[in-house]
């Protein structure tokens, strides 16, 4: 659209949106606000249910706060509640989680980092054929994939342990990581590389010395969106740990869905909440980061 | 690759005797580095598609058999209820899904310009996004409830006839399980469309306002088209997102009741674990494939007539 410059002078505000009716921005606070209600009522359902006794929930008042908050539920949902297997309550499921957390964050950030920086700072020869290749993966369902390593997993003896987890999810993280490490490594200027190089740098002393350092952020980038991701998931650790592996998630699911018994829905709140601290913490120190990491990871699904 | 990243050609210096082996690692270190995620690339997904499109093949049960049966299992894929029963849920569950795209737009519309608490309501819109969906199957599924949830709270108010046991409903569970996708998602769609309203050049802003055309109409007719890139790529997300999503399903109804809430990935995933028939299950996974790549298409069709623009 060519505007005359006569009139671009005139336009002298620096808002590029004109102040409008007042009216209407009273309106738009007012839908933003009841959205806000609407998006937090979850939430706040949760936390007052889980501080609730049984009875106090039978009465069907969902939104009344507490009459006398109690922390028995959390205690339960931490130390005894019963998964149908267990009745050990979230916390193995809490340790296994890490268990499975730890290495697989380490796996996939040194296999795909490295590859990215090999694809954007050297020269390989079919980069880019590897390249859509692994944008191709990154669509590929787990399910298509799910029999033939389970089967695989079996072959090495990693099926149902904790390690055999971390190493699909090692696998389910690589393309989508290996793309995220590229396109960065690749806005790196290509004269400090040069600059490794007439140094005498190779290409792990600049990868070291040059491309690491300079990784920060899409280090965090990446870390929150693997701890977040690998958190929340459920079938890979449904599918390839046995029971005493099993992450928080599928112990979660498996307390809540146990028939044995009343459902103790405080539980069922306290130990929802136990398992969604972990990501929330993230969620609110990170703020930009963590949405940097879920758009880059949107592929993912 | 453009030609002054090529950098790797090496000109070492004559190298001690018996260096040859370390020679030889720097020279090929960055195609050493590389093997991993070609194995994995290769091996896992290629390999595995390829293995689970063999085994949809055959007359495998609970143990695998390679007796070839043609497109027999696909046949009786579509013989089962079940199966075409989720997939009119899919179909059902990616429109309403379409759900998060468009309350994400209108909650990234109205908080484009607006600087007070900007930073508090997108904290509040993005949160869930956080979370796993098995906390949000489980509290939506709690919210559901019908003698202790909402339905209990809308008729203590006096709403004597008001229903809203979704999840206990043939008819209605699917948009009950929308209804806690939506919350899931809306945020990261408001924070796609955020970004695609920033892109928008800020000329054609001030040339509204020149030309006092309403910001309703600006957004109508102006700003929804030049976003019709932003659009399409939310939509293939969307849509690839409906087609995967399995936790949702086991946290809030386990695909009940009777199979109302069934989705194609969890059918696979029952068919896998539960009921032990590799086949089929290899045969429903080839589908989801199938129609992962269907969701794909509209970028495909996009390139090619970009390209033919040219």
């Amino acid at each position: 659209m060519r505007i005359a410059p006569e009139i671009r002078a005139v336009m002298a505000a620096p808002n590029r949106i004109p102040p409008r009716n007042p009216a209407w921005t009273a309106i738009g606070y007012l839908v933003l606000i009841v959205f806000a209600v609407v998006f937090l009522m979850p939430l706040y359902v949760m936390v007052v249910t889980s501080l609730k006794s049984m009875d106090e929930i039978r009465l069907g008042h969902i939104f009344a706060l507490p009459r006398a908050p109690a922390l028995d539920a959390w205690d339960t949902a931490w130390n005894k509640a019963s998964s149908g297997f267990l009745n050990k309550g979230l916390k193995s499921g809490f340790w296994n989680s890490i268990k499975i957390l730890v290495p697989s964050l380490l796996m996939s950030v040194a296999v795909s980092s490295i590859c990215g920086y090999a694809l954007a700072c050297w020269n390989v020869k079919g980069g880019g054929a590897l390249l859509s290749l692994l944008l191709i993966c990154a669509f590929v369902p787990f399910q298509i994939i799910m029999y033939p390593l389970i089967k695989m997993a079996s072959w090495v003896k990693l099926y149902n342990t904790s390690f055999g987890v971390s190493v699909v999810h090692t696998i389910l993280a690589v393309p989508i990581l290996t793309m995220i490490y590229k396109n960065f490594f690749a806005s790196i200027p290509t004269d400090l590389i040069k600059a490794s190089r007439v140094d005498g740098g190779r290409f792990l002393g600049t990868f070291v010395h040059v491309a690491l350092p300079l990784s920060g952020n899409i280090m965090i980038v990446v870390a929150i969106l693997q701890i977040t991701g690998i958190w929340n998931d459920f079938l890979v650790g449904l599918t390839f740990a046995k029971v005493t592996a099993y992450p928080m998630t599928v112990n979660l699911n498996n307390i809540t869905q146990t028939q044995t018994g009343v459902k103790l829905y405080n539980v069922h709140m306290a130990a929802a909440l136990l398992t969604a601290i972990p990501p929330l913490v993230i969620y609110f120190i990170s703020g930009k980061l963590f949405i940097r990491g879920i758009t880059a990871g949107a592929l993912k699904g | 690759m453009s030609q002054d990243r090529d950098i790797s050609a090496p000109s070492p210096p004559a190298a001690p005797r018996g260096a040859r082996r370390t020679r030889f690692i720097h020279k090929y270190a960055a195609y050493i580095a590389v093997v991993p995620v070609l194995l994995v690339a290769f091996g896992f997904y290629f390999g595995s598609t390829v293995w689970s499109m063999v085994m949809s093949l055959t007359a495998s049960r609970v143990f695998p058999d390679l007796t070839f049966v043609g497109f027999r299992q696909y046949v009786r894929l579509f013989h089962d209820d079940v199966w075409v029963l989720s997939l009119q849920n899919l179909l059902i569950f990616v429109l309403g899904s379409v759900g998060s795209l468009v309350l994400g737009f209108l909650l990234a519309v109205l908080l484009d310009g607006k600087t007070m608490g900007e930073r508090v309501f997108r904290t509040i819109y993005l949160y869930p996004l956080a979370i796993s969906l098995i906390i949000t199957g489980l509290v939506w599924q709690w919210l559901f409830n019908p003698s202790m949830g909402l339905q209990q709270f809308f008729r203590d108010l006096g709403l004597k006839d008001f229903d809203f046991n979704w999840v206990g409903s043939k008819s209605k569970v699917m948009y009950a399980i929308i209804m806690a996708a939506v919350w899931q998602s809306a945020g990261f769609y408001m924070v796609l469309s955020s970004s695609g309203i920033k892109g928008i050049d800020s000329e054609i802003w001030q040339a509204s306002r020149v030309d006092g055309i309403s910001k309703l109409r600006m957004y109508i007719e102006v700003i929804i088209p030049m976003m019709k890139f932003t659009f399409l790529t939310a939509f293939v997300l969307l849509s690839i997102g409906a087609v995967k999503a399995y936790d949702i399903i086991v946290a809030m109804t386990n695909g009940g009741p009777g199979g109302h809430s069934e989705l194609p990935s969890y059918y696979i995933v029952d068919m896998y674990m539960y009921r032990h028939n590799i086949a089929v299950g290899a045969s429903g996974s080839t589908i989801l494939l199938l129609l992962v790549v269907a969701c794909m298409l509209p970028f495909g069709i996009v390139n090619l007539v970009l390209r033919r623009r040219r």
